[in-house]
């Protein structure tokens, strides 16, 4: 997405706007030129569906309200104002924008399906409403005086350049939007809400604006479908047909991509529109069935269309033939541990007697731990004792019960992921979360727009990120394509790019060899040096010894002990804890 | 009985089992210790089929068991009583039970069993039609042992019984478990945190860190060995 | 109008709420077992109701209930024996089309199995509504029953202003609807097999430990889930007429019934169905009938937006 060449993008579709505009320029038959005057609607529908479900995720069956929207507001205009279409239709896109922004404040707040069930409610709810108010057909008014300045052509042709040059637009607001971080933050959305919150994109306001453009489009788009057609219906622009239509010509051509809707509108439509005018008298709702089937085919065999399928299909042949290119291994291997007293120097980070249950169980009790800046600090303890739980406080997916929290003495208890990660804490999961979908690189930048203005800063403080870690030559890489290690590697890498002065890693050795394990620690070691402090959870006990300056140990949700590796590991309770008191009575 | 050789699993891009092998006799109480992110109950769910395993193969009673959906394995003699419990919330405590025994051999013996389930663990006769869900830690480990059990199992495979438990409870039911297995002659085969216990009781131990056996002996040979505390606390 | 005509409206709307609302209630049951097992947003849950309707609609003509059984009872028994086929009708969709998208196997991601249900079903949906338009025709058809036309009037009361009718097509509905689903919860609670339903909904991985077919239990869950809706749908023939589109004017009553119950309880969902036809009903006091929908719709936002878990009902724990 970053690396997409903007100048060949414009220019192919300018190349397909001018040839299909020149093959409509030799069709007569008026049903054929009404076809092609409706694939490119359909094309800024499947767009603006796109737009807001395709790259974030959040699947809406309820364009169908902006669209009628859209076209019964250049109707109404038409009729009572007499507003000519050309105002009309940006006025339809302003009203579908509102009435995005409108729907969305209250349904981003449900999760997956309810989202979807609540954006199905919308546009029947408006079919009543409108079918109540009276509007069962409405015919806009033919103006033989000022025809053209009512969009209403002689020369049929003129509507098919007309939808063109919309479509045309929204494709290149589309790409506008994949290239820059509006795009990015809805891919990342979409990939892992959560890391992308923990990685400092504030994701209500982007799916906001992803709802409000989508909706402009698809109001526009329903504009223009009313001046083509010159009759409004309820069930023909609220009807669930048409959010199918949006969400179809999407993902058959490809989900989240800016041609997919084109292929799928181009591919679609006319064979959809044609079956209904050849069979439509013999097989009544034989749309609703092509519609039907091609959605069922594409949910599985091609889950994200054929754009993707077909691409995913070039990419493993083109990955296949290119060698491996080794990681560049950072500087050195320290194997001794290195013993540095930090319990001086300013604080870092402050939990002051936080507790967190979550209904009987208490996974959190009365802890308090001062972290000194620069230090590498150690979280252990047996299974269940609440130190994931812990870093989900820290990190502000979870809300205490009590105590404080203090980020460099500023309290941040109840803020969101995405402002504690913009005011310095980084982090990683337990889980590995990477944005699968993207490369290496622009898995990283999505952690830089926290703190860079530009994309161009952005891509640059990524860059050295990656080096920070060892992974710049693995820039272009899909993330879908790592090892565990580069994976791990990534995460870190991912919350550097937010600068953070505080990095609050989950886990990150899980699952590596001994020689790997190395290798991250090197690298976490060189972060220390740097001056970033370092909270690490760990099970891998050989490793940690070897890592951290100092120990605080859980159990059962409470502060058992902390100090030094060689205190700890000899401490009773600690052995108590981890391997039971009869063995260490055995083994006094 | 049960068989286990050189089985590497993971979930997803993480390897957690690193060519695994172990055996466990007809009879025998074998118990697996290791600290956290070794792979204990990863190697369970790869026995009872949650997990599909990338290498390796796995025998029980004479069968190829990866052959075998992971729904048929408990009809074949397994019973797998899950790490946290993990009893159904909104069943009484008798429907529980009537779950454990969904099985044919579980089915032919039930009332036998259901007595002898009463027999070890009377609360779970005293509180019958109690929701599952309203029943205390200890009581709720009690009715995950008591619905294994009531297959006619086998094997009998506990993941951490005693975790989360308050240390009376976990002698309790610690006490059970030896208790039926000498009793029976069952085939146990125990993970377990309390290190001591585990292997003071079992015939057999083995050691699991960072997904590998590292350590395997009888009773003798582990009990006071300083590997196993090296194991868990890395120095 | 003075109170005793407002009373009377007001008693003539609650009687008619709680009768179309136990069918409701029936209806809602259906999708309450599918919610709650599987998780499953089915999309299509209106139309195989649609469906049922029409099987009805066909025993009673076709098959000869109605020489069997006349006209006054006719379609009372059609409706049931809807269930059984749709029953059928959603094992086998399942089988070939849903189960590969939802279920143990279905999702690594559990937002992507979601995705997946959504828009499968969604699919499913056009197909069964379209292609029924095809195979049944636009015109709308019903099996009223005769009952349907007389009602037993209750009365007079409130010294002599009030009197109110019970439609006696829908009295007979509506028990039938309150039998069904007593039927069916005691199944769920003395079964193996509701037993082993409910476990795997409680928890599918446990369920897998004692031998439990999680898959199979879903697809059972299913086909029974699309069945009780079916006869709730052939119930509401008998009073109704009804076209192949019908199943998008009941599917966000049946969510909004199932949201308000709680999901996960099968009692619940009764409830709330029984909640979503008194509004229904007594919307119509103050708002225009067209609007009786939009109403519903309103109330569904409500309360998914402020109580998405439900009035009646425990949340559903899944260890």
């Amino acid at each position: 997405m970053l690396d997409v060449n903007w100048r060949r993008q414009t220019l192919l579709i300018g190349a397909f706007a001018v040839a299909y505009g020149v093959l409509a320029a030799f069709v007569e038959h008026s049903y054929y030129l009404l076809i092609l005057a409706v694939v490119p609607v359909w094309a800024v529908m499947g767009l603006a569906w796109n737009l807001l479900s395709g790259y974030s995720g959040f699947v809406s069956f309820g364009h169908a309200a902006f669209f009628g929207l859209g076209a019964y507001f250049v109707a109404l205009a038409q009729i009572h104002w007499g507003l000519s279409p050309w105002l009309g239709i940006p006025g339809a896109a302003v009203i579908g924008a509102c009435a995005g922004l409108v729907v969305g404040i209250p349904t981003f707040r449900l999760r997956g399906h309810y989202f979807a069930l609540a954006m199905l409610a919308y546009p029947l709810a408006l079919l009543y409403v409108f079918e109540w108010l009276g509007y069962q057909e409405l015919a806009l008014p033919m103006q033989r005086d000022h025809a053209f300045a009512y969009m209403q052509f002689e020369n049929q042709h003129l509507y098919v350049w007309l939808a063109l040059a919309m479509m045309v637009g929204a494709m290149l607001l589309t790409g506008r939007v994949e290239r820059s971080r509006f795009g990015m933050a809805l891919v990342a959305i979409r990939e892992d809400e959560a890391a992308a919150e923990a990685a400092g994109i504030r994701t209500l306001a982007w799916k906001l604006k992803a709802i409000t453009l989508s909706g402009a489009l698809a109001g526009a788009a329903g504009g223009f479908y009313a001046v083509v057609l010159l009759v409004v219906t309820p069930p023909a622009v609220f009807g669930m047909l048409v959010s199918a239509q949006a969400l179809i010509v999407a993902m058959f051509g490809g989900v989240a991509t800016l041609w997919g809707p084109v292929i799928g509108a181009v591919v679609l439509v006319p064979l959809s529109e044609i079956l209904h005018a050849q069979l439509g008298n013999i097989i009544p709702g034989i749309q609703g069935v092509v519609y039907g089937v091609a959605i069922v085919a594409v949910i599985l065999l091609a889950p994200e269309g054929v754009f993707w399928k077909v691409k995913d299909m070039l990419v493993r042949r083109r990955e296949r033939s290119v060698p491996e290119l080794a990681a560049a291994i950072v500087a050195d291997v320290v194997v001794l541990p290195v013993n540095r007293q930090r319990s001086d120097g300013p604080i870092a980070m402050e939990v002051r007697s936080v507790s967190k249950a979550f209904g009987g169980l208490q996974a959190v009790r009365d802890v308090s731990i001062r972290i000194t800046r620069g230090e590498i600090l150690g979280i252990i303890g047996p299974n269940g004792a609440g130190k994931t739980t812990l870093f989900n406080l820290l990190n502000g997916f979870i809300a205490t019960d009590q105590g404080d929290i203090l980020f460099e003495g500023v309290d941040i208890a109840g803020r969101r992921p995405y402002e504690i990660c913009a005011a310095g804490v980084g982090r990683t999961f337990q889980v590995v979360r990477p944005f699968r979908r993207m490369s290496v690189l622009e898995n990283v930048v999505i952690g830089a727009y926290v703190h860079c203005a530009t994309d161009a800063q952005a891509r640059a403080t990524a860059e050295a990120a990656l080096a920070q870690v060892g992974l710049q030559y693995q820039q272009h890489k899909s993330a879908s394509m790592l090892t565990n290690k580069e994976l791990r590697l990534l995460e870190i890498a991912r919350a550097l790019a937010g600068q953070p002065r505080l990095l609050l890693l989950d886990e990150t050795l899980a699952g590596l060899g001994a020689a790997e394990v190395d290798e991250i620690i090197a690298v976490v070691r060189k972060l220390a040096t740097q001056g970033i402090t370092i909270v690490i959870i760990e099970h891998t006990m050989q490793a940690m010894v070897r890592l951290v300056d100092r120990f605080v140990v859980l159990n059962e949700g409470a502060l058992l002990a902390e100090g030094l590796p060689q205190d700890i590991t000899r401490n009773s309770a600690v052995i108590d804890a981890y391997l039971g008191k009869r063995w260490r009575a055995a083994n006094a | 009985m049960l068989e286990i050789e050189n089985v590497s699993a993971g979930y997803g891009a993480v390897p957690v089992l690193k060519s695994v092998s172990l055996r466990v006799k007809r009879g025998e109480f074998a118990a697996i210790v290791g600290p956290n992110g070794a792979g204990k109950t990863t190697l369970f769910k790869t026995i009872s089929g949650i997990v599909r395993p990338t290498s390796g193969n796995i025998r029980f009673d004479g069968h190829d068991l990866l052959a075998i959906a992971p729904s048929a394995r408990a009809h074949l003699g397994i019973a797998h009583v899950p790490e946290g419990r993990q009893i159904f919330p909104s069943l009484t405590v008798l429907e529980n039970l009537e779950m454990g025994a969904y099985t044919p051999a579980g089915r032919h013996a039930w009332k036998d069993n259901l007595e002898k389930v009463h027999q070890w663990f009377p609360v779970l006769a005293q509180r019958a039609s109690a929701r599952a869900g309203e029943l205390s830690g200890g009581q709720q480990q009690m009715l995950a042992i008591a619905r294994g059990l009531a297959s006619s199992p086998k094997l009998l495979m506990l993941d951490e019984p005693s975790m989360g438990l308050a240390p009376t409870a976990a002698d309790e039911i610690f006490e059970r478990i030896v208790a039926i297995h000498s009793g029976s002659g069952l085939t146990v085969l125990l993970v377990e945190q309390r290190v001591a216990e585990a292997l003071h009781y079992a015939d057999r131990g083995y050691v699991l860190e960072g997904g590998r056996v590292v350590l395997e002996g009888s009773h003798d040979e582990l009990k006071s060995n300083d590997r196993i505390r090296q194991a868990y606390l890395g120095m | 109008m003075n109170i005793a005509q407002f009373l009377e409206n007001f008693l003539q709307s609650l009687i008619a709420g709680l009768l179309t609302g136990s069918i409701y209630g029936l209806m809602c049951v259906g999708l309450s077992v599918i919610f709650g097992v599987m998780r499953v947003i089915n999309f299509a849950h209106g139309d195989f109701m649609m469906l049922g309707m029409y099987a009805a609609y066909y025993a009673f003509g076709l098959l000869g209930i109605h020489a069997l059984f006349g006209s006054a009872a006719g379609p009372y028994v059609a409706a049931l024996l809807a269930g059984p086929v749709i029953f059928l009708a959603g094992v086998l969709a399942h089988r070939l089309l849903i189960g590969k998208v939802t279920g143990m196997r279905g999702s690594v991601l559990q937002s992507e199995g979601h995705y997946a249900q959504l828009i499968l079903t969604l699919g499913l949906a056009l197909i069964l509504q379209n292609g029924g338009l095809y195979l049944f025709g636009s015109t709308p058809v019903s099996i009223a029953t005769p009952l349907a036309s007389n009602a037993w009037p209750v009365g007079p009361l409130y010294a002599d202003k009030i009197e109110v009718f019970v439609n006696q097509g829908q009295m007979v509905a509506a028990v039938i609807a309150v039998v069904v689903v007593l039927g069916f919860v005691l199944v769920m609670n003395r079964s193996r097999l509701g037993k082993s339903l409910r476990a795997a909904a409680d928890n599918p991985e446990a369920a897998t430990y004692m031998g439990i077919d999680v898959e199979r239990s879903h697809r059972l869950a299913f086909g029974f889930g699309v069945g009780i809706t079916a006869i709730g749908g052939g119930l509401l023939a008998s009073g109704t007429s009804f076209q192949p589109y019908v199943g998008l004017e009941y599917v966000i009553v049946m969510y909004a019934g199932v949201v308000l119950g709680g999901l996960g309880s099968v009692p619940g969902a009764f409830f709330g169905g029984l909640t979503i036809g008194l509004v229904q009903q007594l919307s119509t006091l103050f708002l225009p009938n067209q609007l009786q929908n939009t109403a519903i719709f309103v109330f569904f936002l409500f309360i998914v937006l402020l109580r998405p878990q439900g009035l009646f009902g425990a949340a559903l724990r899944r260890t």
